[in-house]
């Protein structure tokens, strides 16, 4: 059998070998190291690589045979996040020269279980819509998406086994999906925000990315700080929802063909797979969205307004901050009241199924850099704080993956996470590029 | 004693406007008065040269700006571009941030001036600095927004920001005898504030009058600022002794019925209200500890001895023990406890509950008991502290009115109502 080089393997595999000795921390990390010098010039994932520490630290934790969840696994981190050791820009010309003072809990945590942060991964301009460098490690001619550009495409070329982004429209599951890699939003809250760059605080979500469902499970251990358990698929099939949502007209042929294949393969498999919509209080969550993060937007960026206006994105500055300065704080109090109804009522509609299966993205990566692709199917679910999680599933008319997304009760997340992982066994086939 | 420190922000905005005050006037009366009261020890970093020059620049300017060359207070745990953020911790010691936080931001925009950073407790937490009481210096300013009340009470400020994650705006402001005010949870900006909790963690304002904190916060909101009504109606008013009745002091029992005879004779229409569930606290607790241990994750575990004991062993250590299932049921059961608060303001306008269990202990060692505003953190409501008497020991009482979630405007104009039946 011809032997695999570390940087293809899972982080679930990663740790047992690290555990067993049969592989160091610094030898993975060399790896990936390897990996990313080859193909870092075209896909552009990586806004900081700090190879020289991430060495250092993986002789460190070689020495230290410390029994931690991660073991000397490493992992990425957007550049939303805050690190106390590597620069921070937010994607934002006005931040080059940033050094926080800290970590990000998003990077202390998995580093405090033993992982190895390589670097800071690409982000469009504060999390928003203005791209990065990124290209799709498939084809470097589409979009990765955004705004995880390169956590999604550092995960997806095997740069990284792990890595971590935000949502606050459809930041993770999109690129992920783009990608054809799983992510993984968790319940709104559930993972701490400390030294993340606010977007829009009433929706964003921190949430990571990995290659498989059992290295989702893994992460998130570490991320929450609690007791890690391998996740089981449950004995008997799951009920699912299958959801098209208020956007399938919008949907491309590929998107709209995987997620009727899947649900078809589920059925087959043994799930229970029922058509449902959604409550109609969730009728208006893209204007709420839209002017919950205009009204925040406004505010959040004055620090930049105030002293580097020229600096933020024409996007940025003339259509959701321009947007912000129109609106009243009444119209943002009604948004918060009209999110907080649908919450409600989505509580009620998601507890008859285990998941709702539907669409991560309306279909492969759009061709061209300068979009990162639409968040449509995924603002709704950010703004419901239910946990999401996409998984790769068939392929574009460019060959680009398509992945189809699994949406549980708020704080359904283990379970999520377990019907996850039955769903993966039975589209696992053919799921993969 | 007199001088433009004694006035209110409002009443210096016209004279500020009107060009019968430079903003270096004023900032440097307010310099001289902290110079004075310095043996308090509100502020963190305070440079006498940096404020003037902000000022001065403001007075070239034509003093234009909503706050016209105001200065203002900013707690150490908020971001400041051009002054340290200390966070109130060793681990920080000469940090300078990046980039100004979201609020100081909108307050320079504004035309006020940042005079400086006023003292916090470790993380805006327990531990405190130190501070002493502007009135009595052997007595706690209260916290974790220390510097801030003892500053804007001792006249070195008109205007101060705190934040309140239990009770770190309100009690302080109740303790040292001035208004302090907490704004609907998600309407202040927390861009470039320490994250402690990101359920609770709340923004709030220190001043002197309630003119004062509508002009501020209009500032925070980059909204045109409420105008307080004056003549508005009776208000009605649920007297709310809250679970935690049984902890606060004689004084305090007094000072509540008392208020309660007062505005109900000058016309309110006042009823008892009773809060549900009555382990509501614990729950809040919970979402302190699970988030706090998790927020702080970088200072636990790359710093841990220069941790306060009381931070390190007392909340965070047991936040990291909390099993998540024990902290996603404090989350739900604070939901469903909003929710059915939303529902009793469909019969009063804003309900009256201690602002602290009594006036502020004696001793620095601890910063008084959060447990009357912890409720309320947690509830997500708009608060006012409105000073209303004195206690044993010749220290300020505060009287708390609690609005509905998003109707801070009605709170405000219940408070003027209650603020001037009171005097």
């Amino acid at each position: 059998m011809p032997k695999i080089e570390p940087y293809r393997l899972a982080a679930t595999s990663l740790v047992r070998l690290l555990e067993g000795g049969e592989l160091t921390a610094e030898a993975v990390v060399q790896s990936c190291l390897e990996r990313i010098a080859e193909r870092e010039p075209v896909v552009r994932a990586w806004s900081h690589l700090a190879a020289a520490s991430a060495l250092a630290k993986a002789r460190e934790v070689g020495k230290a045979r410390q029994n931690t969840l991660l073991k000397g696994v490493p992992f990425a981190v957007k550049d939303i996040f805050d690190t106390a050791d590597m620069p921070t820009t937010y994607g934002s010309p006005i931040y080059v020269g940033c050094r926080p003072a800290s970590d990000a809990s998003a990077a202390a945590l998995p580093r405090a279980a033993g992982g190895i942060l390589l670097g800071k991964t690409v982000t469009t301009e504060f999390a928003n819509r203005h791209p990065g460098p990124t290209t799709n490690p498939h084809n470097p001619d589409f979009t990765p998406g955004g705004s995880s550009s390169g956590s999604a495409a550092a995960v997806a070329d095997f740069m990284v086994p792990l890595a971590i982004g935000t949502q606050t429209g459809g930041s993770v599951i999109r690129p992920a999906a783009y990608c054809g890699v799983v992510g993984f939003k968790p319940s709104f809250g559930l993972f701490p925000p400390a030294g993340m760059r606010i977007n829009t605080e009433a929706l964003d979500t921190v949430g990571i990315m990995a290659r498989s469902v059992g290295d989702i499970a893994l992460l998130r251990a570490a991320m929450l700080a609690i007791p890690y358990s391998a996740p089981a698929a449950p004995q008997t099939a799951p009920r699912l929802g299958l959801c098209r949502g208020p956007h399938w007209s919008d949907a491309q042929p590929e998107g709209r063909a995987a997620l009727e294949a899947a649900a078809e393969r589920l059925a087959a498999a043994g799930a229970t797979v029922a058509e449902t919509e959604l409550p109609p209080e969730c009728a208006e969550a893209d204007k709420w969205q839209r002017i919950l993060g205009s009204f925040e937007g406004l505010r959040n960026h004055m620090p930049e307004l105030y002293r580097h206006e020229a600096l933020l994105s024409p996007r940025l500055r003339d259509e959701k901050v321009a947007f912000g300065r129109e609106l009243t704080l009444e119209a943002f109090r009604a948004a918060c009241r009209g999110a907080e109804k649908a919450r409600r009522a989505a509580q009620d509609w998601s507890s008859g199924f285990d998941a709702v299966l539907t669409l991560p993205a309306p279909g492969q990566a759009p061709r061209g850099l300068a979009d990162t692709g639409s968040a449509m199917f995924n603002g709704l679910w950010t703004q419901l704080y239910m946990p999401c999680l996409t998984l790769p599933f068939g392929s574009g008319p460019d060959g680009l993956p398509v992945g189809v997304q699994l949406v549980a009760r708020r704080h359904s997340d283990e379970p999520l996470l377990r019907v996850a992982l039955w769903v993966e066994q039975r589209l696992g086939e053919g799921a993969r590029q | 004693m007199s001088g433009p420190k004694r006035l209110t922000a409002s009443g210096l905005v016209s004279q500020l406007t009107a060009g019968s005050l430079t903003a270096e006037a004023l900032t440097r009366s307010c310099l001289e008065q902290a110079r004075v009261g310095a043996d308090i020890k509100a502020w963190a970093w305070l440079d006498p040269e940096q404020a003037v020059a902000q000022a001065r620049a403001i007075d070239r300017a034509g003093r234009k700006g909503r706050l016209a060359g105001i200065p203002v207070g900013i707690k150490d745990i908020i971001d400041t571009a051009g002054m340290p953020t200390e966070h109130g911790s060793p681990i920080y010691r000469g940090n300078r941030p990046f980039a100004d936080a979201a609020c100081v931001a909108l307050i320079r925009a504004a035309s006020g001036v940042i005079l400086g950073k006023t003292v916090t407790t470790e993380f805006a937490n327990r531990h405190p600095g130190p501070t002493v009481h502007p009135h009595n210096a052997a007595h706690t300013p209260g916290g974790s927004s220390s510097g801030s009340a003892a500053a804007v009470a001792d006249f070195q400020v008109p205007l101060a920001l705190g934040t309140q994650t239990g009770g770190s705006v309100i009690r302080p402001a109740a303790f040292c005898g001035v208004i302090g005010y907490k704004p609907s949870f998600g309407e202040f900006s927390r861009v470039g504030v320490k994250m402690q909790c990101h359920n609770l963690d709340t923004l709030g304002i220190i001043c002197r009058s309630l003119d004062d904190v509508a002009l501020l916060r209009g500032v925070l909101l980059a909204q045109a600022p409420h105008r307080v009504d004056r003549a508005s109606a009776a208000p009605r008013i649920g007297f709310c002794r809250t679970p935690a009745w049984e902890h606060a002091d004689r004084d305090t029992h007094a000072l509540l019925e008392h208020t309660a005879a007062v505005l109900s004779s000058g016309g309110a229409v006042m009823q008892e209200v009773t809060l549900a569930p009555a382990d509501i606290l614990d729950h809040h607790r919970r979402i302190f500890e699970f988030e706090a241990a998790r927020n702080y994750a970088y200072e636990y575990e790359t710093h841990r001895e220069k941790l306060s004991p009381a931070l390190r062993d007392g909340l965070l250590a047991p936040g990291r023990a909390l099993p998540l299932a024990a902290y996603i049921e404090a989350i739900e059961t604070a939901e469903a406890f909003r929710a059915n608060l939303d529902g009793i303001f469909a019969d009063f306008d804003v309900l009256l509950a201690p602002s602290a269990p009594g006036e502020a202990p004696k001793g620095l060692g601890s910063t008084g008991d959060a447990r009357f505003n912890a409720i309320w953190t947690l509830a997500w409501t708009p608060c006012l502290t409105l000073p209303a008497g004195n206690g044993r020991s010749g220290l300020p009482l505060g009287i708390q009115l609690v609005g509905q979630r998003f109707r801070d405007e009605a709170l405000l104009d219940a408070a003027a109502w209650v603020e001037a039946r009171l005097t």
